[in-house]
């Protein structure tokens, strides 16, 4: 628990290393703060906002956006409630007061002031925003190794692209179902690219704890890069509205060491699944006609 | 033609004085009416019934996921249920309602007869009736009503995936009700720009009918889209035309379409209720609406912001710019912090009446803000990708939208009954109302937010033991029947004010500004036995408080020549 904290506020703090300011220390400093309130007793999951455990090495890009994010949400919030809290309380009408008030109707510097102020905070914000976005979904170099998935109703299909890995030498695959979800097996520290495509209706690939998910769309195929780092069993889902079994399609992810996983995928490959599973082009083209319908009868 | 108008407005009032009673002169007056007071009437009551039916099928998704495991509905049916809970609540109450109030006010508030298009006004609303029971009749068709999200997403809303008759209804039901919402916009704006009283510029308009006018534009802008899209989307359903197949993008292009209007779509139902509850405010703390020229530029910002950030709700896409479209974004938060600030400045130093009204108004303030705050955060794409789709963004949208038009509406209703039926609403059930729907609605959401980051997606109709999210569910069930619940005091209060004595003065609250306070409540025929000298932004309160009133030209004069120390001045004139 003490490590997992002491990771997060290292990596703050490295982050405003790299572009130190005062926005920056002040939030790794909140962030410490919010650190060291989890370590006075609250859950770990409290210390994360709420955020499962990270197992990818890129979600601490998400994860220290999200909480510096939260702090700065909670000041400016805290500000503008203890106003409206302040000014209902004190401002509440008592007997005997005048019965009209001050009949203030602007105050332009004031007004000015806090029309400005904002424009900083989203800047800063925005900068943040950029940099962690660009880590997450950026696709520099080669991964070392590739799955494609297909999404259909109601289940996933892993292709596991192994054909060239010396170690292995063939591709394998998994095809889940509505009564049995599928297994995804990914090795630990390796760069995964995973490659999305639907065969149906729109799907949308989430596994919590990478904090990141990406739509899995007929016609547009997605791709990005994770680097699993964390070795355990992990919920995926389907986080798009994909028809009446949506919720459903569900799938395990387990990360595990890479001999495990040489061996899981030669295993697949040995009971019947080597090889990949095309993405199905039978919903192409299959709207009915009124013309088709004419030649069915 | 004036004098034969004029006869037929008095045997009219002749008639309904005598036979008002009698079943089928009511239907009558009800089905011929132009009066944009009784029209206003019948969109509030028809938007509370169809928000009571909205609520009932949230009531059956909340007990639905108490619990892990399938015990109420089967997952058709779930899906059903909270595609329509959202269409009907976003289209059939939330946007009516909008209607409603503009109907309800507007001519009052710029002092003319009626609106622009009376007729067309009339016409409006049995669109929107019919409209929407078309779309909700997909029940009781064979295969029931659309079960594919209320965004309709191609290509699960296409032929092959939701066959059925209920999703045909559902298409072009809703094409009906966008035919009335485009309507109304046309007549609110003509009836803005033209008719408002000699005296009443545009910089002399309440807040309200600013926002009217902003939410109206954003309508003609939007809806359009929404009918030509939706138009297509029927033409691949019914005559197999193939405009939103995958196999071409049909799927990316949908989510285009459908968000350059359903973004919109959330201001157009926020923006009136901000309107609301700047009057509200206004009127409770007894002065006048702080920064009133910031605020109608704030509004302005968010109506031609409102086109350029439709594709946030596609952050994880992989389809989109992701910089720009965060960046505009984020800009919303400026113009909505400065009405925030602004509402804050009116209550500053004010003289704070606590009345009903006025607890549903600081509600909403409390309430929004959180839902702005969580809007910040999913305005950041890094953010976004791991919360969209979860319950996080139904917990955001909640409080935002929920916490914009609920509150706002009964913070209306409790203010403005006098004015729409004569009678006042008793306070003390109103305040057992407002904290029944304040703890039931916080206690619903605010435990959502959490779900979602967890992990819960959205629209499932089902979750695993061992995911954890069986006792958050089950606080929120149990907020949810309090929220339902918190319906029967202000159904009781209205059944039991029904047949109170008229409170017979132009402004039950005494601190009314805007010019609905300068007529009878409820109005006569044509609203106005005589209209005020309009001199400044509030002339109801300058006849009412000659002693206090005040002319723009003085405040020019001001805010020109002695800007310095203006603030003192106006202290200086009043105490």
């Amino acid at each position: 628990m003490e490590t997992l904290d002491e990771r997060q506020v290292v990596s703050v703090e490295a982050a405003g290393r790299s572009r130190p300011g005062p926005g920056v220390r002040r939030m790794a400093a909140a962030a410490s703060a919010v650190a060291l309130m989890a370590l006075a007793g609250c859950s770990e999951q409290g210390a994360r906002l709420g955020l499962p455990v990270a197992a990818s090495a890129e979600a601490p890009n998400m994860g220290n956006l999200w909480i510096g994010t939260w702090i700065a949400a909670f000041i400016v919030g805290g500000l503008v409630w203890g106003l409206i809290g302040w000014s209902v309380i004190r401002y509440r009408r008592r007997e005997g007061d005048h019965p009209v008030p001050r009949q203030t109707k602007y105050h332009l510097p004031l007004e000015l002031l806090y029309t400005l102020v904002p424009f900083l905070i989203i800047g800063v914000l925005f900068f943040y925003t950029v940099k962690a976005q660009d880590a997450l979904v950026g696709q520099e170099g080669e991964p070392d190794l590739t799955i494609d998935v297909i999404g259909q109703k109601w289940s996933w299909t892993f292709n596991y692209m192994e054909e060239d890995n010396p170690e292995i030498g063939t591709n394998a695959y998994e095809v889940g179902t509505l009564q049995e979800i599928p297994d995804l097996y990914l090795p630990v520290d390796k760069k995964v690219r995973f490659n999305l495509n639907a065969a149906d209706v729109i799907h949308s690939f989430w596994v919590p704890s990478f904090y990141f998910k990406m739509d899995v769309i007929p016609g547009h195929p997605n791709s990005f890069d994770v680097t699993p780092n964390r070795i355990g069993t992990y919920d995926g889902k389907c986080a798009e509205l994909c028809g009446t079994y949506h919720s459903l399609m569900l799938f395990k992810v387990h990360i595990v060491s890479e001999e495990d996983y040489n061996a899981k995928v030669l295993e697949l490959a040995a009971s019947g699944n080597a090889g990949s599973v095309p993405l199905p082009d039978s919903f192409v083209n299959t709207l009915p006609t009124p013309k088709a319908e004419e030649d069915q009868k | 033609m004036t004098t034969q108008t004029a006869r037929v407005a008095t045997q009219e009032e002749v008639r309904t004085v005598s036979a008002d009673t009698a079943l089928g002169t009511k239907v009558m007056k009800y089905l011929t009416t132009t009066d944009h007071k009784v029209i206003g009437n019948m969109y509030f009551v028809t938007t509370m019934i169809f928000f009571m039916f909205g609520g009932v099928l949230a009531l059956f998704i909340r007990a639905e996921l108490a619990n892990p495991g399938i015990q109420f509905l089967n997952y058709e049916t779930y899906n059903q249920f909270f595609t329509m809970h959202g269409t009907i609540m976003l289209l059939m109450f939330a946007t009516p309602l909008f209607a409603g109030f503009a109907n309800a006010l507007i001519p009052l508030q710029i002092g003319a007869p009626d609106v622009a298009f009376p007729r067309m006004n009339a016409f409006s609303y049995w669109l929107y009736l019919f409209g929407s029971l078309m779309a909700c009749a997909g029940f009781v068709m064979p295969g029931g009503a659309a079960s594919f999200g209320w965004f309709a997403y191609a290509p699960l809303s296409d032929a092959i995936n939701s066959p059925g008759f209920g999703s045909n209804l559902w298409v072009f039901g809703l094409y009906i009700l966008g035919l009335s919402t485009i309507l109304g916009g046309v007549n609110f704006t003509t009836t803005i720009i033209t008719m408002r009283a000699p005296g009443m510029t545009m910089f002399r308009m309440p807040i309200f009918t600013w926002n009217i006018l902003a939410t109206s534009i954003m309508v003609l802008i939007t809806f359009p889209v929404l009918g030509a899209g939706l138009l297509v989307l029927g033409a691949d359903r019914v005559l197999g035309a193939h405009i939103f197949d995958a196999t071409h993008a049909g799927a990316v292009l949908w989510q285009h379409l459908f968000w350059f209007f359903g973004h919109p779509e959330v201001y157009v139902i926020a923006i009136p209720f901000f309107g609301i509850i700047t009057e509200v405010i206004s009127v409770f703390s007894r002065k006048p609406v702080f920064g009133y020229y910031g605020l109608v530029f704030a509004t302005l910002a968010i109506t031609a912001l409102s086109m350029s950030v439709w594709a946030h709700h596609m952050f994880a896409t992989g389809a989109v710019n992701l910089p720009f479209f965060s960046f505009m974004s984020f800009m919303i938060a400026i113009p909505t912090g400065v009405k925030f600030f602004n509402w804050i400045g009116t209550l500053w130093r004010g003289s704070i009446s606590l009345t009903s009204s006025m607890l549903f108004a600081i509600g909403f303030l409390v309430t929004f803000l959180f839902g702005g705050l969580t809007g910040v955060i999913l305005a950041s794409p890094a953010l976004d990708f791991h919360v969209t789709d979860s319950y996080f963004v139904v917990a955001h949208f909640h409080y935002v939208v929920f916490g914009t038009v609920v509150f706002a509406m009964f913070a209306g209703f409790y203010m403005w009954w006098p004015k729409f039926t004569g009678k006042m609403l008793n306070e003390t059930w109103g305040k057992v109302h407002f904290w029944m729907l304040f703890f039931g609605f916080h206690i619903t959401f605010l435990v959502q937010h959490w779900l979602g980051v967890e992990g819960m997606q959205r629209r499932i109709a089902d979750y695993g033991v061992w995911e954890g999210f069986t006792f958050l569910n089950q606080v929120s069930t149990f907020g949810s029947f309090l929220l339902g619940l918190s319906m029967l005091p202000f159904l009781w209060n209205v059944w039991i004010t029904r047949k109170t004595p008229d409170v017979g003065v132009n402004d039950p609250w005494g601190w009314g500004r805007s010019l609905e306070w300068a007529t009878s409540c409820p109005p006569p025929r044509h609203n106005f036995a005589s209209l005020p000298r309009i001199r400044s932004m509030h002339p109801a309160f300058d006849l009412a408080h000659p002693d206090l009133a005040e002319e723009d030209e003085a405040e020019f004069a001001e805010l020109f020549d002695e800007s310095d120390d203006s603030a003192e001045l106006v202290e200086g004139g009043v105490k």
